[in-house]
């Protein structure tokens, strides 16, 4: 008796997964390349993130927790590139930390080529603690004596000797806290800091949907959602950065996952019809 | 511990920051403690069936029939509660294991985890009558950074081609990458985490997926322990009287409103200080 | 109270010296003194000990502060958590032995596979050695040649670094082919979960405001208003079981892996 081969539907439920993931590299790459632009609505949590920065005065300091490497580099780095702009564009000055070399060298790197756009010099104006092994104690450290807990910059000067820090002691002296990371770090941002100090949160899109309640109740003040937050806010800003180049593949990626899961499911029912007629 | 403690208390280093937190950190152990004695004093307590842990048993056995080995990873997990209870489940795990001399592999990305999951590992050969079955080369620490550690992983559970893959523990960005692996080699997968934001991706990838405090009660629900039975009821009890606050705090803050003297109590920071007017 | 008074004038030296000695022998004492206790002996040590060091962080934290926001033990916080960090990097030089001499072991007896264990090694001690040599260049110790300077590039930003985003680049590949699997609609529930993904994963991203003006703020709305709540009701949970857990192994009644 001669046997039927799989038919469509069946051989769509089991498509090779290679055959997807070369129809989303394509996807991506495609999107990537073409120069399609498209306005974002503004989510509350970015408008909040632009408000708060808008507050700030010239001379007014911000602590930038940088904690990204090379594998978030497309969610962090545009968010990061954003908030220095933004901050220079206010002429308030800020300092970055650390909890791991790698996000030390490429937060560095990132401010150290953004920062001359804006005028700023390294030790006036902006500066590089270099990086903590633990955060938690950093930050309590911070709060009681900031000097005696960071001793030296990232290029070996002592902290009490740049001029951006004169006369600052604790971290109770800073206006506000930007944690842009791809992990869980803000909690402690939240714990250990002082009261007084505003945070604002740069997740990536995974870690976003754990601060929505942090954001809720106030302790987080604003938050830039991964490159998708990351563009909103570009286009607050009136520029054009990586967030905006990269949210069309990352729209154009959904809709095709979007149009799979519809294949799929198409192929489920019309594959339990036929069985059923087969029956 | 202390970090446990401190960080679920956001902005509050000391009691003092705020009394009624502490409080309550305080009733909440009271009930768990009393929830024990009662259950350690020969009280039936009851718990409701959790599919994914009576498909550990089914994992196993499946690994036995296709001679396959079974991974268990705590994640990168740093030593602490969360690390000591997937250790936990792994023990009950490696002594259903034992029972039919199934090749495992357990690998983690933190050296105390690991350092600690060689005594427990051994502890269950030795209280299942196995001790020749145990293999100080099956208990890897493949490396802390997070991506040399997935691809680790990734790469075994490829190449040994495991039938049941075990993830318990606190998992970040590299959760969908052990999960789908396992999924391409075929394996069951049973996952367990407290980590919210990997749910979805376990959900999606893995047979079974045991999700929040479900977690912590897995060793109650293996070991039917009077002690971690009664812990389990005191945490629920606990999770009550969680609710109930939160009832009462909503109608008592649209009744009065956010300034009244008894909703700064409660849910105001900066404790008495707040209650009597004079705080933050 | 808890800090060594200046430490850096002979007499501190030679206390600081001192302490280093005396814990030094005395967790050498300890060690041969539990091996030759039996098991119930060695127990209680283990059940005193963490009683006494889990109480110390309860009693902190209960104790009334002063307005420096300190008790007499907040000093001695730091100290503690310092001495975590030391077990921490006793334990990642157990680790990487324990790595190195499986795999040294799988390239001497030529086990299966062993081609990736001798990569592992070569590797590993490259690194090693560019790493180290490339702090103390950074510290003034040693010279910072060019080959050290090109060979440190090549390893870490060249490799590792690229390694790292290729290795997270694979987590978008794998929703891909998750999400084909998984989100079929067998069941009500998961015709529901089918349906919010597809809402906020259009609504999050501007295509999704070009469709319609409302996806943003329905995505929007369930981000905040369905996916928070439960998130925080498992967070609850979670809190209060690792509350409970924390109890019990302070307390040693949990006999999991003690």
């Amino acid at each position: 008796m001669q046997t039927r081969g799989p038919s469509i539907w069946e051989r769509m439920l089991s498509i090779d997964r290679r055959i997807l993931y070369l129809l989303l590299f394509a996807n991506i790459v495609l999107f990537l390349l073409l120069p399609i632009r498209m306005r974002a609505a503004v989510s509350p949590p970015v408008q909040k993130f632009y408000d708060e920065i808008e507050k700030l005065q010239p001379g007014d300091l911000v602590m930038i927790s940088s904690n990204w490497s090379a594998s978030t580099l497309a969610e962090n780095q545009p968010q990061l590139e954003a908030v220095i702009r933004h901050l220079m564009r206010k002429k308030a000055k800020f300092t970055l930390i650390s909890v791991e070399a790698q996000s030390r060298d490429i937060s560095y790197r990132l401010a150290s080529r953004l920062t001359p756009e804006g005028g700023y010099e390294y030790g006036r104006d902006w500066a590089h603690f270099g990086f903590v092994t633990n955060l938690i104690v950093s930050i309590k450290g911070m709060v009681n004596n900031l000097p005696d807990t960071i001793k030296k910059d990232v290029r070996g000067t002592p902290v009490s000797e740049l001029p951006l820090l004169k006369g600052i002691t604790s971290l109770r002296q800073y206006k506000m806290i930007i944690d842009v990371t791809p992990s869980a770090t803000v909690p402690f941002w939240i714990s250990y800091a002082p009261k007084e100090t505003k945070i604002l949160y740069c997740p990536t899109s995974v870690m976003a949907a754990e601060a929505y309640t942090f954001l809720d109740s106030g302790q987080i003040k604003g938050m830039i959602t991964g490159a998708k937050g990351a563009q909103e806010y570009e286009q607050l800003l009136g520029i054009v950065g990586l967030g905006t180049r990269f949210v069309n593949a990352i729209s154009f990626s959904h809709v095709l996952i979007i149009l799979f899961i519809f294949l799929g499911n198409l192929a489920l029912f019309m594959n339990r019809r036929q069985m059923r007629q087969e029956g | 511990m202390e970090t446990l403690w401190l960080s679920g208390l956001a902005q509050y280093q000391h009691a003092a920051d705020n009394w009624f937190a502490a409080i309550l950190i305080a009733v909440i152990a009271t009930t768990v403690l009393v929830s024990i004695a009662i259950a350690r004093s020969g009280a039936s307590l009851y718990i409701r069936r959790i599919p994914g842990l009576d498909a550990i048993d089914e994992a196993i056995g499946r690994s036995t029939e296709m001679g396959r080995p079974v991974t268990m990873i705590p994640g990168m997990t740093a030593f602490g509660v969360v690390a000591v209870q997937a250790l936990t489940i792994f023990k009950y795990i490696t002594k259903q294991i034992a029972r039919f001399a199934t090749p495992m592999r357990l690998l983690t990305g933190d050296a105390t985890v690991y350092a600690v999951a060689q005594e427990a590992i051994q502890d269950a050969y030795n209280e299942a009558g196995r001790p020749d079955l145990y293999d100080p080369d099956a208990i890897r620490f493949l490396s802390d950074r997070q991506f040399a550690f997935a691809s680790g992983v990734a790469g075994l559970i490829q190449r040994e081609r495991v039938a049941a893959n075990f993830m318990f523990g606190e998992f970040f960005a590299e959760s969908l990458i052990f999960a789908e692996t396992g999924n391409i080699v075929g394996a069951i997968q049973v996952a367990g985490t407290i980590s919210f934001t990997q749910v979805p991706f376990f959900v999606a990838a893995c047979d079974y997926t045991i999700i929040g405090d479900e977690f912590y009660a897995t060793s109650a629900y293996l070991s039917r322990e009077p002690v971690l039975l009664g812990s389990l009821v005191g945490q629920d009890i606990a999770k009550l009287l969680f609710v109930l606050i939160a009832i009462t705090g909503a109608v008592l803050t649209s009744i009065f409103g956010a300034d009244a003297p008894v909703v700064k109590l409660l849910g105001q920071p900066g404790g008495w200080d707040a209650f009597f007017g004079g705080g933050q | 109270m808890w800090q060594i008074q200046n430490p850096n004038t002979p007499t501190g030296q030679l206390i600081l010296w001192m302490i280093v000695l005396g814990a030094f022998i005395m967790i050498m004492g300890l060690v041969p003194l539990l091996h030759a206790l039996p098991p119930r002996g060695r127990r209680a040590i283990i059940v005193i000990i963490t009683f006494i060091t889990g109480l110390f962080f309860a009693i902190e934290f209960f104790l009334p502060i002063n307005k420096e926001q300190k008790n007499f033990l907040t000093d001695a916080i730091q100290p503690a958590q310092q001495a975590v960090q030391v077990i921490t990097a006793l334990a990642l030089a157990l680790g990487t032995y324990g790595l190195v001499r499986l795999h040294l072991r799988n390239v001497v007896q030529q086990r299966a596979q062993w081609g990736y264990s001798l990569v592992l090694l070569i590797s590993f001690v490259m690194m090693a050695t560019f790493s180290i040599t490339n702090t103390l260049s950074e510290q003034g110790l040693v010279e910072k040649t060019p080959l050290l300077e090109q060979g440190f590039k090549l390893l870490f930003d060249y490799t590792l670094v690229q390694l790292d985003a290729a290795m997270f680049s694979l987590i978008a590949f794998y929703i891909f082919s998750a999400a084909y699997r998984a989100f079929r609609i067998r069941s009500v529930e998961a015709g529901i979960l089918m349906f919010t993904a597809i809402v906020v994963m259009i609504g999050v991203v501007p295509l999704g405001a070009t469709i319609s003006p409302y996806l943003p703020g329905v995505a929007n709305w369930i981000l905040t208003s369905l996916n928070a709540p439960v998130q925080r009701a498992i967070e609850f949970g979670v809190g209060i079981g690792g509350l409970a857990m924390a109890i019990r192994l302070w307390l040693s009644l949990e006999r999991g892996v003690t």
